[in-house]
């Protein structure tokens, strides 16, 4: 029952603090994503889980024992890399089986073992083949399946889908974390797409430069994310600059910079605060009042229509409808917008700036 | 600025039909995305069209004449592609201004363009900085830059966003396409990405085995898809299978169950074999309102805007909806309901010869 547990881990290489500090407990049978952009330490962490990659400092508990020192073999884990690393001579059963007979099982629980877990990501009827005859997203499920065939039941995963078409990244999102369930896995996932982070997790850990921005479910982390980093890296939203006005009740009347007026359902700022408004496209929307914006792009996005409007100061404010009405809705038509105020975040204005503080690399 | 036609083109490697009778055109200063999995054939048209490869079978026109046999320089093309290649030993600057060096273009006229650049990229401050010292979608600029500043008319772009973040990508696609649009450029643009080609196309095209399948409007190819697997490539589709009762005003298909499912209308004929394909962000579920179809939740996954939800049908069919995410609350795991659609969000298609699994293979 593989509980893992960090403890002030860090990895420095030489001036770069690759991963700085991070504790974190991944529970049994939770699914774990480590999330963030490119050169923030996520793939040195899940090394370090891994037994591939030494810490600087701190430990990795698996089961609440040390595995300072501890191999990757002697770990008990199964590793999905990005780049997949079937052995090319083997067919796919042999891939698969290559766990169970490197452990000396008899010939029969091979097979079965290579059978249940080829059905399992539906390649059973292709398990004389070798690796070049399939596809790169039956390549990776076989990679998984030969992963599982260990055993293990803490199954690493890093960036497992990124080397493929996006949407059979798609397909295969939502049969990981099917198969992770199934099968009552402790999975920790590294990626950097947060539409898959969202898809897979029972909870994402988000991290830049090193250390851990914040932890939540994908709800919590979409919703009412606590860092303004947060809430534009997993999905899209709108950042509005401005300040405090009033507070009445629990409603704060913002004046933004871009001379609307808009309401938030919190008010845990006092008056005259420099803030930021998040607000997500879905919770924008067209009024009477509010920010007064031009219209400049339209877009179909399949089940709605994304708006972008720009206010007289140059901000981009996008909003989404579910239906077009020509008549109300065109390039170059001005209007006035408000926001949903229950689906509103205030933060404070980052002392740096928001750039500054969203910046992805 | 060119206006581009392929014609029958035809180019084969071995067994490999890497274009198959291909027939595209792109308009006069059109973004158009050419959508397809790996191995469609998309590098080849692009190839064909620059010039580095010639059809085996076929014309490529520009502006109405015959450029097959053209050179490579005589095209005014430029090619950027998702392994930047900068030149490592040469700054920002230098790269930018390559194309014009070798041209011998006079040293009033290389300053404006390098200005204008910088400018339009975003780089103006770090035109004396190497590539390894940039960022990814910094050094993405810069292979812009250099392709704009090379004087062309027609951008060709080889998935020029695969190499980058999935954050930084959804990013760049509005900030790339506006760029392209400010130059007036004619641009077409290869892509696996479905959201990447509707966000950015004026129009897509989708090619699959060295054909196009279909060319339409981001709008078009989504709500009107002309193959199974054209409907479940862009976006995903829940299918199913049955017999045509009727075709007008809108077509009615009997499934092996005796269920009875509307769609739009077709040109079907009574007693065909067909299928229905519904968008999953169109098949709608409820507890109370009647539907076509009975499932069980079997998961419901949040996903920020929408939340996916799995069903499982009487019949043992596995299906999907995505629904907002306001409506969650209403419904939750193990819950039954009923499955519907609005008629004119399902498409009618006749059985694939080759059987509905083999037609919606998306590698």
């Amino acid at each position: 029952m593989p509980e893992v547990r960090l403890v002030g881990l860090s990895k420095r290489y030489g001036n770069v603090q690759a991963v700085d500090n991070v504790d974190l407990t991944v529970h049994d049978r939770e699914y774990v994503t480590i999330l963030g952009p490119s050169g923030c330490g996520k793939t040195t962490l899940i090394r370090m889980i891994a037994g591939i990659i030494e810490p600087t400092e701190g430990k990795v508990l698996i089961d609440g024992k040390d595995m300072t020192g501890v191999p990757i073999e002697d770990r008990d884990i199964g590793y999905v890399f990005q780049n997949i690393a079937l052995f090319p001579h083997l067919t796919v059963q042999n891939n698969v089986s290559y766990g169970p007979r490197a452990r000396d099982q008899p010939p029969e629980d091979q097979k079965s073992t290579s059978h249940r877990f080829l059905e399992m990501v539906k390649l059973l009827d292709k398990m004389e083949m070798l690796p070049s005859e399939l596809c790169g997203g039956e390549q990776q499920k076989v990679s998984l399946a030969r992963a599982l065939a260990s055993g293990s039941k803490l199954l690493l995963l890093d960036e497992p889908l990124s080397a493929l078409d996006s949407r059979v990244r798609v397909d295969l999102r939502y049969e990981l974390r099917r198969l992770a369930k199934e099968l009552g896995l402790t999975t920790i996932h590294v990626t950097h797409d947060q539409e898959e982070a969202q898809s897979v997790s029972d909870r994402i850990v988000l991290m830049r430069a090193g250390s851990v921005v914040e932890t939540g479910t994908p709800e919590e982390l979409y919703t009412r994310p606590k860092n303004i980093f947060t809430v534009n890296f997993i999905g899209e939203t709108n950042l509005l600059e401005g300040w405090v006005e009033d507070i009445i009740g629990g409603t704060s009347t913002i004046e933004l910079r871009n001379g609307g007026k808009v309401q938030v359902m919190q008010a845990d700022h006092s008056l005259g605060d420099a803030v930021v408004i998040s607000v997500r496209p879905e919770f924008v929307f067209p009024a009477n009042e509010g920010m007064k914006a031009k219209v400049t792009n339209i877009t179909y996005m399949g089940t709605y229509w994304r708006i972008t409007a720009t206010t007289e100061d140059e901000e981009e404010v996008a909003f989404d409808v579910a239906t077009l009405d020509s008549n109300l809705l065109t390039i170059g038509k001005e209007l006035y917008l408000a926001v949903n105020p229950k689906a509103a975040v205030l933060y404070p204005r980052p002392e740096k700036g928001v750039q500054e503080a969203i910046k992805l690399e | 600025m060119p206006t581009i036609r392929l014609e029958g083109l035809v180019k084969t490697y071995g067994d490999i039909k890497a274009a198959d009778g291909l027939d595209l055109e792109v308009k006069d200063g059109e973004y158009l995305c050419l959508l397809g999995p790996t191995g469609a054939g998309k590098t080849t048209v692009l190839r064909m069209i620059s010039g580095l490869l010639a059809p085996d079978k076929g014309k490529v026109y520009f502006n109405g004449q015959d450029y097959t046999r053209k050179e490579v320089e005589e095209r005014k093309a430029a090619m950027l592609s998702q392994a930047y290649a900068l030149f490592p030993q040469l700054t920002v600057e230098e790269n930018i201004m390559f194309g014009l060096e070798i041209r011998g273009a006079d040293e009033k006229m290389k300053e404006q363009v390098l200005i204008s650049m910088l400018d339009l990229v975003r780089l103006s401050g770090r035109s004396d900085a190497f590539p390894s010292e940039l960022s990814g979608g910094m050094q993405q600029r810069t292979a812009l830059a250099r392709a704009l500043a090379s004087g062309a008319d027609l951008l060709l772009l080889d998935e020029p966003l695969r190499a980058l973040d999935a954050r930084l990508r959804i990013s760049l696609r509005t900030e790339l396409r506006s760029l392209v649009k400010s130059l007036k450029m004619t641009a077409i643009h290869v892509t696996h990405d479905q959201d990447e080609a509707l966000v950015m196309a004026d129009r897509v095209a989708i090619i699959r085995e060295g054909k196009i399948l279909q060319v339409g409007t981001p709008k078009e190819v989504w709500d009107q898809p002309a193959t199974p697997f054209v409907a479940n490539f862009v976006g995903q589709s829940n299918f199913f299978t049955g017999e045509v009762l009727q075709s007008s005003p809108y077509t009615l298909l009997r499934t092996s169950d005796g269920v009875v499912l509307k769609g739009r209308q077709s040109d079907l004929v009574s007693g065909d074999k067909a299928v229905l394909g519904v968008k999953i962000g169109n098949t709608e579920i409820s507890r109370e309102r009647t539907g076509y179809l009975r499932a069980k939740v079997e998961r419901v996954i949040f996903e920020g805007r929408n939340l996916h939800v799995d069903l499982m049908m009487d019949n043992g069919q596995r299906i999907s909806s995505k629904i907002p995410s306001w409506k969650r609350g209403k419904i939750a795991e193990g819950d039954r309901v009923n499955v519907y659609w609005e008629e004119s969000k399902g498409t009618v298609f006749p059985m694939p010869p080759g059987g509905l699994e083999n037609e919606l293979k998306v590698e």
